[in-house]
């Protein structure tokens, strides 16, 4: 275990705290593991082409649980009525009420209530359950351990079956201060034929000012029958922070998850999405865009695990890298025994507008079922030379020419979401954002 | 208003064109003919600015301007257009959007203000009306998906916005079928005027019969081998392009043998 985390480990709090037996058998357990085999490093196989060096470099430490000094956040990105601020990884408040049907509690709320026989339905077994990731060494899960050994702040959203729980903000902010690392817990439960729509925005108040600031959050979801999740998530950090991000996705039959991802800042960010289908007919949509400049990582690692029959997934994820910014991605679809009649896509598509500029993609494909349809493609390259000079042959310089196919490729994300207000939206946002090409 | 003086041109190292001289004034149809490997397109794309069209020798000028010192985006906003052989397909870039932002560079280059989407879309309509072409394209992407027909259509009705003062149409009727082809003349037809000078470069002599040019040039080996009237394509298609070597003009001998053009 390197130096860091040992640090990490021994800024762990002696908890003193009253609470129930089972969480602090998980926070104990969690805690354990954390110390004996710290975070990844680029010895796991997961985490090759990421290292922590930069969290380190920064002298980033475990926030330690204190009152907020002050509390900004970035204006959503579009009006929503339900609102949730998070800073620092702990629920603040909601604007805007729940709708009939909703549930929404701060985590620790959850677990006291569930004390007093008032808990959320499954809301003990969800975060007893978090799976681990299989990898060969432990350390692969390190911010895992670290985010339940630290289990408190975060928040619960339970949607009673057949009800329609709307769209919700969740506006993730941090205090600006010496670099920290905040862990957070995300419990999404869906009753059967529930239904809602949560958009995630990752975003410094301050665009201005530097926010070393790491999150850590893990996100759970568990979709009954014909439940439905769309899931956006806008992160647009400032360029020295850190987000850690893990998304466990449980899919229960004929359910339907849709995920929509754009990593537009962050000096570091790595997201592992994970669904798994285990009721069947369930269909898990992952999309993602990520643009790349300055000197930014952004790593994404997506994976699908078919554990029943006819299900269907699609992965759809574009990148665009410019200056020496460096992306990852990895796209895993697992077909397990007994899936049959399972169908999935794979697609992923890069360009890189500088030398320096480095992006690694990895698609993965392991079928043990009959009856599958499956499809996959990962490419790197540059613009096209040829719709360049057409272009330009229009009239429009090269600059702009460079910058209509790269949004274009891009947008090709963004113009999935049904809800043109916010593809727009995010459009836009990928526009003011997008790298120029250079040599 | 475009003058072409012994015009030498390389691509990959290959000397295509060797020798062409050319002058066209507003208000004239001139037509090139000739067998494949002549250098017709070598010499659109050298007029348009292409990337690896090395121009060894000779000069263009362009209203006076020497246009082979412009960038392809500034010989566009001087008022040059080419029609592409093969219209270049960009997955996600709406038509209108692109040949707005086309229009408004022009209009931005030249002092003029730009359209606001309201005045652009009346401007489009009406060059929809007049071309007889439907709106539908209007919200595709940029050539994605079109059939043969349709892009060339496209490469005309992008013409009729941008209004050039030089239009080059390079095998524009190549892979059409008759249909098409009279959509297309006739939409080259509603576009001529006194200041606009035009550029028919083609395989065949059939898109003559509703483009009826000015002049037409035959070339041959990358030189002009014969210059006449309308009447000229009519003997090449009667005689093909044989006759060139047995006069002893050129020196291709096969068209299969002759070299390719880049694309």
């Amino acid at each position: 275990m390197n130096e860091f985390s040992q640090q990490i480990a021994a800024d762990l709090p002696q908890d003193g705290k009253p609470r129930p037996e089972w969480v602090r058998a998980l926070r104990d357990g969690a805690a354990d593991q954390f110390r004996a085999h710290g975070l990844p490093t680029r010895k796991d196989e997961a985490w090759k082409y990421t290292g922590l060096g930069a969290l380190e470099l920064r002298g980033t430490r475990l926030a330690i649980e204190e009152e907020a000094s002050q509390s900004s956040f970035a204006a959503a990105v579009i009006e929503v009525e339900h609102q949730v601020r998070m800073l620092d990884g702990r629920m603040l408040e909601l604007a805007g009420g729940l709708p009939a049907g909703v549930t929404l509690l701060s985590l620790d709320e959850a677990i006291k209530n569930d004390v007093t026989g008032n808990g959320v339905t499954g809301l003990q077994d969800m975060l007893e359950s978090l799976p681990a990731s299989k990898a060969k060494q432990l350390s692969s899960d390190g911010f895992s351990f670290l985010n339940t050994a630290t289990l408190e702040n975060g928040i619960v959203v339970h949607v009673a079956a057949g009800a329609d729980g709307g769209r919700f903000l969740l506006n993730w902010s941090t205090t600006e201060g010496d670099a920290r690392l905040f862990n957070s817990r995300v419990c999404v439960i869906l009753e059967a034929g529930a239904r809602l729509e949560l958009l995630e925005q990752f975003e410094s108040a301050n665009a201005n000012t530097s926010n070393a600031n790491t999150n850590n959050v893990v996100f759970q979801a568990e979709l009954g029958e014909g439940a439905s999740l769309q899931h956006v998530r806008l992160q647009q950090e400032s360029h020295d922070a850190g987000l850690i991000t893990r998304t466990e996705v449980i899919q229960k039959a004929e359910s339907e998850y849709a995920y929509y991802g754009f990593d537009l800042g962050g000096g570091l960010v790595r997201h592992d999405l994970h669904c798994s289908l285990v009721g069947t007919a369930a269909k898990a949509s992952l999309n993602g865009a990520y643009l790349l400049d300055g000197s930014r990582h952004v790593d994404n690692h997506a994976k699908v695990d078919h554990m029943a029959t006819d299900g269907f997934s699609e992965q759809y994820f574009r990148g665009v890298a410019g200056d020496s910014g460096k992306a990852v991605f990895n796209t895993a679809v697992y077909v397990h025994p007994g899936a049959d009649g399972t169908e999935a896509k794979q697609s992923n598509a890069n360009i890189l507008l500088s030398r320096r500029a480095e992006i690694d993609t990895k698609p993965e494909l392991e079928i043990y079922a009959d009856e599958v349809i499956a499809s996959h493609g990962a490419t790197v390259g540059q613009l096209d030379e040829q719709a360049i000079f057409y272009l330009r042959s229009r009239g429009l310089n090269e600059e702009q020419a460079r910058m209509i196919l790269t949004t274009a490729f891009c947008q090709s994300v963004s113009d999935k979401l049904t809800d043109r207000k916010l593809s727009e939206a995010i459009s836009q946002r990928m526009m003011d954002v997008m790298p120029q090409a250079q040599g | 208003m475009l003058k072409i003086t012994n015009l030498h041109a390389k691509v990959a190292g290959k000397e295509i064109l060797k020798g062409l001289n050319l002058e066209v004034n507003g208000g004239e149809i001139h037509a090139i003919m000739g067998p494949n490997g002549a250098g017709k397109s070598t010499l659109g794309n050298v007029l348009a600015g292409r990337e690896g069209y090395e121009v060894t020798q000779g000069e263009i000028t362009f209203n006076g301007k020497n246009l082979l010192e412009l960038e392809p985006e500034e010989r566009a906003c001087e008022g040059i257009f080419l029609a592409f052989q093969y219209p270049v397909e960009i997955p996600g870039v709406n038509n209108t959007y692109f040949l707005r932002a086309a229009l408004n560079a022009q209009r931005k280059y030249r002092g003029e203000p730009e359209l606001d989407s309201v005045s652009f879309l009346r401007l489009v309509r009406e060059k929809l009306n007049v071309l007889h072409i439907g709106d539908e394209l209007l919200h595709r992407a940029v050539n994605e998906g079109f059939s043969g027909g349709e892009k060339k259509r496209n490469e005309i009705f992008q013409m009729a916005v941008l209004e050039p003062m030089l239009a080059i149409l390079d095998e524009t009727d190549s892979g059409l079928d008759i249909d098409a082809l009279k959509t297309v003349a006739e939409g080259v037809n509603r576009l001529r005027s006194p200041d606009r000078g035009m550029i028919v470069i083609t395989h065949y002599q059939r898109l003559l019969d509703y483009i009826v040019p000015d002049k037409v040039h035959v070339l041959a080996d990358g030189k002009l081998a014969a210059t006449g009237g309308a009447e000229l394509a009519l003997k090449l298609e009667e005689e093909g392009y044989a006759w060139l070597e047995d006069g002893g003009i050129g020196s291709i001998t096969n068209e299969n043998a002759a070299p390719a053009e880049a694309p």
